[in-house]
């Protein structure tokens, strides 16, 4: 769905932290919206910690810079990291390039799935949301 | 708004006197990483000379190669001609500017003045370390507040650890980036700066970012300053630490350190002190390899710097085996840091950062003893 000139894919879960989450059997993927990565600019690196960190929902776990942005990347899900993208230690750029197939950065095991309902999927809610994003940080 | 770049007498002779013989290619870290003779000194050269003899007209495309360097002076230093190519680089993109061809380091500077650090953070983290009467007066500059902050809050706890006896203020920007980029220092943060450290009382400046110490030493809005000005390894070179590491450690020398303010002793000085298994990368002193984030390049070619990063540090593994890589500029470390593959098992650090764990791993050892 094509939300504020800004795709986001039904059938994924999304973050106020502008991360996404998807379940593939009994893990969840995780990366960052299309808004996000086009705010960034060209992705140059993402901190991949190592497999078996623990992780909490909302709280942030590793950073991504572009040139000179840094931010921080936030679990979509309280669980363990199982699996990092490993394509972007030397392609962070994937992230900008396809964020949402390729640009994946990590695989989940999560405690409970009954936290993705904190995140959203209604369109309409993601909108509303969006606008105050746009509002505050401008749109590219 | 002049219409074409100034070739003063200096800059004519510099790019007439480059005799294109192309041994700046076999230190330039961009040309090693893109094999594109525009990327390095002996091309960018030929580019002015073509402009400055009316041949070539100043365009964008000429604008972006002159943003596509370091400045990391390794051209300049193994110049047989003894031309300084990145001074006469830093010039034009100032005339570029002038001229209308903006770049991307307007929207820095404006984003410096608005936040007084040029990545518009809005928060600055307080170190606290605030009190008047201490002798030294600690300034750690914009890339370790914001990128690498774990690395100034142990170089922090190592002064602490040795008794220094040092105050720290509310640092603006030291805004000497602007220079190198084509545009002009912020007059207003360097005031806010030397007011600030005058007030405190100290007497001696210490920076653990080299470029914020070239820019102190070098830029004449500093240059009423009063104060003694040192960089931390100048500082430290006489304690003693009381500790050592069997490891096998490096050390890089920062190109703003080495070749631009010439620091070349002081922190094999310290880490001599420290760790018996001490190797030198083949490159090394005034022909280290630059680790790709000076000059802007971070900024304006980002992949770019933190390829060149990856390439020195590679060399850097494969060359001297080392376990520990030391230096001491937040730049390198950051950009170093950035550039590590997971399978890289080398440990990248600060000295100051590198000695706090160890006297830490030292007292911890001690507790547990007791």
């Amino acid at each position: 769905m094509n939300i504020e000139g800004y795709e986001f894919p039904e059938g994924l879960y999304y973050d106020k932290n502008h991360f996404w989450a998807r379940v593939e059997g009994d893990l969840v993927v995780m990366g960052m919206n299309q808004y996000a990565q086009k705010m960034a600019g060209t992705i140059v690196y993402v901190g991949l910690p190592p497999e078996g960190k623990k992780l909490t929902q909302g709280k942030n776990f590793t950073k991504i810079e572009s040139g000179k942005w840094l931010g921080k990347v936030f679990s979509v899900v309280s669980g363990e990291l199982v699996a990092v993208n490993e394509e972007l230690e030397r392609k962070a750029k994937l992230i900008n390039e396809d964020c949402y197939g390729k640009g994946w950065m990590f695989r989940i095991k999560p405690n409970n799935l009954d936290e993705l309902k904190n995140l959203m999927t209604d369109p309409e809610v993601i909108r509303e949301w969006l606008k105050g994003e746009i509002a505050q940080h401008g749109k590219k | 708004m002049p219409d074409q770049i100034q070739f003063d007498e200096k800059r004519r002779k510099a790019i007439t006197q480059c005799s294109r013989c192309g041994f700046c290619r076999a230190v330039c870290p961009i040309f090693e990483l893109t094999k594109r003779p525009i990327t390095n000194a002996r091309g960018k050269m030929i580019l002015l000379k073509e402009v400055m003899e009316g041949k070539l007209p100043v365009t964008e495309g000429v604008a972006q190669a002159l943003l596509r360097c370091t400045t990391c002076m390794n051209c300049t230093v193994n110049c047989p001609s003894g031309v300084d190519p990145q001074e006469a680089f830093k010039a034009a993109r100032k005339d570029m500017v002038r001229m209308g061809f903006d770049n991307l380091f307007k929207a820095m500077g404006e984003i410096v003045e608005k936040y007084g650090n040029i990545y518009g953070e809005k928060e600055r983290h307080d170190w606290g370390h605030k009190k008047n009467g201490a002798p030294y007066v600690l300034f750690v500059g914009c890339v370790g507040t914001y990128r690498e902050e774990e690395s100034v809050e142990e170089t922090i706890r190592f002064l602490d650890l040795m008794k220094v006896d040092f105050t720290m203020i509310d640092e603006a920007c030291c805004s000497g980036v602007l220079e190198d980029v084509g545009y002009k220092m912020k007059d207003e943060l360097a005031k806010r700066n030397v007011r600030e450290l005058q007030k405190i009382g100290a007497k001696t400046l210490i920076t653990t970012c080299p470029y914020c110490y070239r820019v102190f030493k070098e830029h004449p809005a500093y240059k009423n300053l009063g104060l003694e000005l040192k960089h931390i390894t100048q500082f430290l070179k006489d304690f003693n630490f009381g500790v050592k590491t069997e490891k096998k450690v490096t050390y890089h020398d920062p190109c703003d350190l080495g070749r631009h303010a010439g620091i070349y002793e002081e922190p094999r000085e310290i880490i001599r002190k420290i760790a018996p298994n001490f190797v030198e990368p083949r490159r090394t002193r005034d022909n280290a390899m630059c680790c790709g984030s000076g000059g802007g390049l971070r900024g304006s070619f980002p992949e770019d710097s933190i390829e060149i990063s990856r390439n020195r540090l590679s060399q850097i593994i494969e060359e001297t085996g080392a376990e520990i890589l030391l230096t001491e500029c937040p730049s390198c470390v950051h950009n170093f840091r950035n550039a590590k593959l997971r399978k890289q098992k080398i440990e990248i650090y600060n000295i100051t950062e590198f000695i706090a764990q160890l006297l830490q791993e030292n007292m911890s050892g001690a507790r547990s003893e007791a």
